[in-house]
């Protein structure tokens, strides 16, 4: 999990230009002005390194990081273990 | 040329924007994909004598409502008309695609599938506007972004330079739309983009304008937040809708000038910024704004919009 954090993070930070260091798992999104788009394209960036479809909730609306990152990852850990 | 007509978006799809697309094929040599549920464009084309070798269907089952998340509704309806649309372009089965659905679902679509070119986070729409000297001003953005910081709006104004060299003017003038035109004048997103805007090599910035300079000589493009520019646009089509009935109570008849300003007549505006041609039409487009959208979309392919939009990118960043 931590990994898979650290390289979101990363991801995020170039994306929206600031420090990764302030990115926590209780950032908000609108903390950092990111978008819908922002996001997607955060989630598309770790699909390429994991190389994997995240499914899409229409009933999910993220606002903050670490929520975010919990189901990606656990839908991560579901496929692997599969 | 083939051009995909998105034919599910819009207050007055499918019906309307088929009828476009028919009148363009009726009318010139080129191909028209229609891309939608295909019983009903089926049906609907029963209406109509046509060429059928010019035109093609491609079923799409799923279609994305304005009140949906464009960047979520993107990845989740694969089989959305834009998204079709746009990978038919990407994937060179198409020379340019057309929508009059949500915009934000189109530019979501333009992003992750046609692709952004180097140096540009969010397409702006461009829109021209006639102005006293008989040319056209560049609006930029008039919808896309509603919210925008300030480098991106210093995009948006290299991307209206790379537009106006496209449509013959390689040095224009740039301004920024404000509430005055004092460098201090404005909200802090336009405090900060005029002085980064200032600062930009090779772009003719020449400082704020107002909204009322926009149909004067004073610049070229003007460049605004999609927020702004949206509610611009949408107000000059009230003022000119106003201002056409009042002339017709007092004089019986209405100018010819005023076709300048029917948005059926300009039909639709490209994105910028983005590795493929992808115009957006006006949500409540019928026959005439459809047709006029496709005229466009074919201008900007024989032109080379995009390759011309690259180059002058890669001379400024």
């Amino acid at each position: 999990m931590e990994e898979f954090f650290a390289l979101a993070r990363k991801i995020l930070a170039e994306q929206m230009d600031v420090d990764p260091e302030t990115l926590t798992m209780e950032t908000t999104f609108e903390e950092i002005d990111a978008d819908s788009i922002d996001i997607v394209e955060m989630i598309m960036a770790l699909e390429d390194v994991y190389d994997v479809e995240f499914p899409e909730d229409e009933k999910k609306d993220y606002a903050i990081l670490g929520v975010l990152i919990t189901d990606l990852y656990e839908y991560l850990r579901q496929i692997k273990n599969a | 040329m083939r051009i995909a007509v998105d034919v599910m978006g819009g207050d007055y799809a499918p019906v309307e924007v088929i009828a476009g697309a028919i009148k363009w094929i009726q009318e010139n040599d080129s191909q028209i994909v229609m891309i939608g549920q295909e019983e009903l464009i089926k049906e609907e084309l029963t209406k109509y004598c046509y060429d059928s070798s010019r035109l093609s269907i491609v079923n799409a089952r799923e279609v994305i409502a304005m009140d949906e998340s464009p960047a979520t509704a993107i990845r989740r309806k694969r089989d959305a008309s834009i998204v079709v649309a746009s990978k038919m372009v990407k994937e060179k089965q198409a020379d340019a695609l057309i929508s009059c659905g949500s915009t934000g679902a189109q530019m979501a679509a333009a992003i992750f599938i046609l692709g952004r070119m180097d140096g540009v986070e969010r397409p702006p729409i461009v829109a021209a506007i006639p102005n006293t000297s008989g040319k056209k001003t560049l609006l930029i953005d008039v919808g896309a972004n509603v919210d925008c910081k300030a480098k991106q709006l210093l995009q948006f104004a290299i991307l209206g330079k790379a537009y106006a060299s496209f449509s013959g003017n390689p040095n224009p003038r740039v301004a920024l739309l404000n509430n005055g035109e004092e460098e201090s004048k404005g909200n802090n997103l336009s405090i900060e983009t005029h002085a980064l805007l200032k600062e930009q090599p090779g772009l003719n910035f020449v400082g704020n304008i107002e909204g009322r300079e926009l149909f004067g000589n004073h610049c070229d493009v003007v460049i605004c937040d999609g927020f702004t520019g949206n509610i611009v646009l949408k107000t000059m089509e009230g003022m000119a809708m106003f201002m056409a009935r009042l002339i017709t109570m007092e004089t019986g008849q209405l100018p010819s000038f005023f076709n300048q300003l029917d948005y059926s007549k300009a039909g639709g505006a490209p994105l910028l910024g983005v590795n493929g041609v992808s115009i957006v039409c006006h949500g409540s487009s019928r026959q005439e704004a459809v047709f006029n959208g496709i005229r466009i979309a074919a201008e900007c392919v024989t032109r080379q919009m995009v390759k011309l939009q690259q180059e002058e990118l890669a001379k400024i960043i």
